[in-house]
Formats: C-alpha cells, structure tokens, sequence
C-alpha cells in the first residue's frame, strides 16, 4: 500500500475525472449510431467542458473563466446543439456508421491513437498550474480521437460533429496550458465554432438535398 | 453476542457458507423484482430453493455417448465455486489465513477453471445446442479477458499488490481515493465484466429460452437432475461471487467486519446481503431498460469495457489519478 502516499488530491482527481467524461464522451460519439445521438452526446461534452471551466475558475480565481464558461454553456451546449438538430429535422433516421470497419475496430483504433497522444503528450515537459498534467494528454486524446470520427465515419453529421468536439479538445488543453488567457482570445476561438456551425450546417442542407441522404458514401461515385 | 470471539478457520468457513447458501436467495429475489418491474407477479423469492430440491430429488440422465466428464464437469466447476470465496473479502476487512493463497488473477483463473469444465461437460454431450453454447462462452470469455487483465493492472498499479483485501482498504481509506479517476473507471470497467459474466441483458437474455441467443444458458441444456442442480447452484454462486467483488472490492467496501466478533461478522453478512440485493435491483433496471445485443454486436460492448480498463491504466501510468 506504498502508492498511497500519491494519492492525487481530491482537486485534481476531480479535474481528471471530468476531462475523462470529456474523453469517453469522444469515444461514445464515435461509436453512436443514431446521428441525432451524436449531437445530444456533443451537447453533454460541451457541459463537461464549461463545468470543467467552472472549476477551474472556482479553484484558480480567474474570474475572466466564469465568462468564458457561461459563453460556452449558451453556444455549445444550447445553441449549437439545437441548431445542428433543427437542421436534421427533416432529413431520414439512418443508422450512421463507418463502411470500412466495424464499431469494435473503431474503438480499438481510438484506443490505440489515444495511447499515442498520451505518450507523446506526456514526455513533454508541462507543468500547469491550473489542471493536472494529465489533463493534457486527455485533450490530445480527444483531439485524435476526433480526427478520427471525422475520416471514419461515412456520414456529413459524423464530420461536423467531429470537427466541433475537436473545438473541445483544444479547449481541454487550453485550459491546462493557458487558463489565463486573455478573455478576447477565448471569444475568437468561440466565433470560429460559429462560423464552422454556419459552414457546416449549409454543407449539410446541401449534402442532403442533392443526395437525399447524411451518408457520404455517394461522394465516392461523383464524376469531374 | 458481541463479545464471543470466532476462530480464523470458523470465519473462513462462514464465508463459504454465505456464498453457499445465500446465493439461490439473491437470484430468487432478482427474478422476483424484475418480473414485479415488468408487471408480472413472479416467482417467490424462495423459488431457487425449491427448484434445486426438486432437481435434487430426481435422477440423473447422461446421454448415450457422454463419458465420465459429463458427470465431473458441474461437480468441479461446483467446487472451483466453493473455492472462490476463501480468497475474497466477503465478510471481513482483514485477510483470512486462505486468502493469501491467491490474488485477483488466481481468484480469475478459478472462475476460468469452473466456466471450463462446465464447457467441457456440456461438449461431451455432442448435443448442438450445447457444444454452440460452450463454444461461444469460450470465445466470448476470451474477448473479455483483456479487459479483466488490465483491472488487474489497475489494481496492482492502485495498490502494489494484486490481493482484493488491499484494493478494498485503499477505497477505505480516504474519499479522495475513491473518487480518483482511475478507481472510478476500473470499477466501472468491472461493472461492465461482471454485467458480461453473470449473463446479463446487454449479453445474454438469461431467462430465455430461446436458444439461438443463448451463451452460458446454453450449455446446461443436457444436463437433468442433480447435475443440473449443481449447474444452477453454481451459476448463482458465481453471481454472488462477482456481486461481492464488484461491491466490496470496488464500489462499497464499506459495512464488512472489522473485528473477529460473532456479532460484527454476523452482521456483516446480513449487510452484505442487502448490498447484493442492491446490485441486484440495478442489475435488473438495466434488464429491464435496454434490449439484448445482437451476438456479433457484443464486441461492442467488449470494446467499452476493454476502453475502460485501458484508460484506468493509462491514466496511473502517466502519473496522473
């Protein structure tokens, strides 16, 4: 019982925890059949996200994070979300998944991707004072993972979606490494996601309204 | 009451007996609480027992070709039951003089013995729908052998050692211990294992008698009389066995008896039965809530558990929780 003595904090167990949450959410969009699913899982890790802000900002006193965390509640977890699920209103209940591989395999590719960014992540030498180390090898993973979903996954939503948690993940690691970021910068980073919100919501009316369908699989067949 | 003192062998042999004798209780008052959910009067709690008294009283069948492992499998898998029990916290915080005979993998490999020869003896019969169920309990227990080998990993990281006793203490001994992300995904990562072991909906439908998706109901299936009482008998110990792990390794190691005191142990058990009737009552929510797994879906559902398992590892072996 020598290991005991490492015990983390309850602080940082907590932080680690709710950066877990962010990741195994990644990994639960990635394996989701049901579109309309994947954006409600969306929604969920966009709340882990601004709770993790939360609590941070509670824990570092950095009062400028309360904003951000209220800001991101309101575009991720609300907007966002219900923006991208009005779009789909009208669009067929498909199952959505990858053509190549099966779900297990998805998985365990993520697995091994993620393990790949925890290794990378943590032979650098980040010292936060904010979050535990950890944490950034978390974002990293759910970086990857997000790439993932976006090359595996043969449906426009899967893409959108992916690309939105990216925004996640990078918000994750920003606030290990930079917590104290100015409030501006932050907000930046927030209209970006609204212009991709913008991009992505016109790529998808017009996916499905000329192929009558999510999947991108009648991309494969198009003819210059 | 309180003040009679139990002997370390009497103590290890009340834990076997716990096991031995309660676990037809437990799943009686599973089955009785899920046909309630469903609307149906169900079985009396008592149910189980009168069931292996009846299989008891007849007599036993073997079919033309089987030989001799027809009739040892269910005694060993049986036995390999009763062994289990020595080597886990059921009743008490301190290790018995048993339980250093093995660890968590020893008490695994046990499990892996009993699951074998009850494979074996339903093979023996040449009956189809138990050599496919057999064959599919093998491979799925493989698949899902990683994710047990990478708790194990969790705990030996957690605790340097891999005894149950000491994974148990460490969620005893502090809040902040428990709440660590690791604990939290490997007992999470275990849910999940024994929701797979004990045949439950994301699995195996396990009052179905329909034998197309059957995996460990299956292989009982030719077997009659105090054979398959024992077969009964020690699938509901392997339950209980599992729900005490889950509970007083994992996820409440709390309420067990600190003391050799008849009293503290008496009521150990009367507490460790209310946390097995827990268990059992979000077991059965979950029975009741989802639907089964189509049988070439379940590596989905391997693949989260191994995710689980993997992640608590990483997690501690990047310094963090």
């Amino acid at each position: 019982m020598t290991l005991l003595g490492v015990v983390p904090s309850t602080f940082s167990g907590g932080a680690e925890a709710l950066a877990l949450v962010v990741l195994l959410t990644e990994f639960a969009m990635l394996r989701a059949p049901l579109s309309r699913s994947q954006i409600r899982l969306y929604a969920f890790q966009s709340l882990a996200v601004s709770s993790l802000a939360v609590f941070v900002a509670a824990t570092q006193h950095i009062d400028d994070l309360y904003v951000l965390a209220g800001l991101s509640f309101v575009l991720k977890v609300v907007l966002v979300p219900g923006i991208v699920l009005r779009l789909l209103g009208d669009s067929p209940v498909d199952l959505a998944g990858s053509n190549r591989f099966g779900v297990a395999t998805m998985v365990l590719f993520a697995i091994g991707i993620s393990v790949f960014g925890f290794f990378v992540v943590g032979s650098l030498p980040v010292h936060s004072h904010s979050l535990p180390a950890p944490a950034l090898g978390l974002a990293m993973a759910v970086i990857l993972v997000a790439f993932l979903l976006v090359i595996l996954r043969a449906d426009v939503v899967s893409q959108a979606v992916g690309f939105f948690s990216l925004e996640n993940g990078v918000s994750v690691a920003s606030l290990v490494v930079a917590a104290g970021l100015p409030l501006i910068v932050e907000v930046a980073f927030l209209f970006d996601l609204l212009v991709a919100v913008v991009v992505f919501g016109v790529l998808m009316r017009v996916h499905h309204g000329r192929a009558k369908t999510l999947s991108t699989e009648t991309l494969d067949r198009l003819r210059g | 009451m309180g003040d009679i003192q139990l002997a370390s062998a009497q103590i290890q042999v009340l834990q076997v007996l716990t096991i031995v004798v309660f676990s037809p209780l437990v799943s009686g008052a599973i089955a009785h609480l899920e046909a309630r959910w469903q609307g149906r009067r169900g079985p009396r709690i008592l149910q189980p027992y009168y069931d292996l008294a009846k299989l008891f009283s007849k007599e036993t069948l073997v079919p033309e070709d089987a030989g001799w492992v027809f009739v040892v499998g269910p005694m060993v898998a049986f036995m390999c039951y009763m062994v289990v029990p020595l080597l886990i916290p059921v009743l008490t915080t301190y290790p018995m003089p048993l339980g250093y005979m093995g660890d968590i993998l020893g008490g695994a490999f046990i499990l892996a013995l009993a699951g074998f020869s009850v494979a074996l003896a339903a093979a023996e019969t040449g009956g189809p729908y138990a050599q496919l169920g057999s064959s599919r309990a093998m491979t799925f227990g493989a698949l899902i052998e990683p994710s047990i080998l990478f708790i194990t990993f969790t705990v030996a990281l957690l605790t340097t050692t891999d005894l149950p006793y000491f994974e148990a203490a460490a969620a005893r001994a502090s809040l902040s211990q428990v709440i660590r992300p690791a604990h939290l995904l490997v007992a999470l990562a275990f849910f999940l294992v024994v929701l797979n072991d004990t045949g439950r909906i994301p699995v195996e439908t396990h009052s179905s008698t329909l034998e197309f998706g059957m995996i460990d109901e299956a292989r009982t299936l030719e077997h009659s009389g105090p054979l398959f009482a024992l077969l009964r008998w020690g699938s509901a110990m392997k339950q209980m066995i599992l729900y005490v792990l889950l509970v007083n390794v994992f996820v409440a190691p709390w309420g067990l008896a600190g003391s050799r005191a008849a009293g503290s142990v008496l009521l150990a058990i009367v507490i460790l039965l209310g946390k097995a009737f827990g268990v059992g009552a979000i077991f059965t929510v979950i029975d009741n809530s989802f639907s089964k797994l189509r049988l070439f879906k379940i590596t989905e559902f391997m693949a989260g558990a191994f995710l689980l398992a993997i992640l608590a590892v990483l997690v501690l072996y990047l310094g963090g929780g």
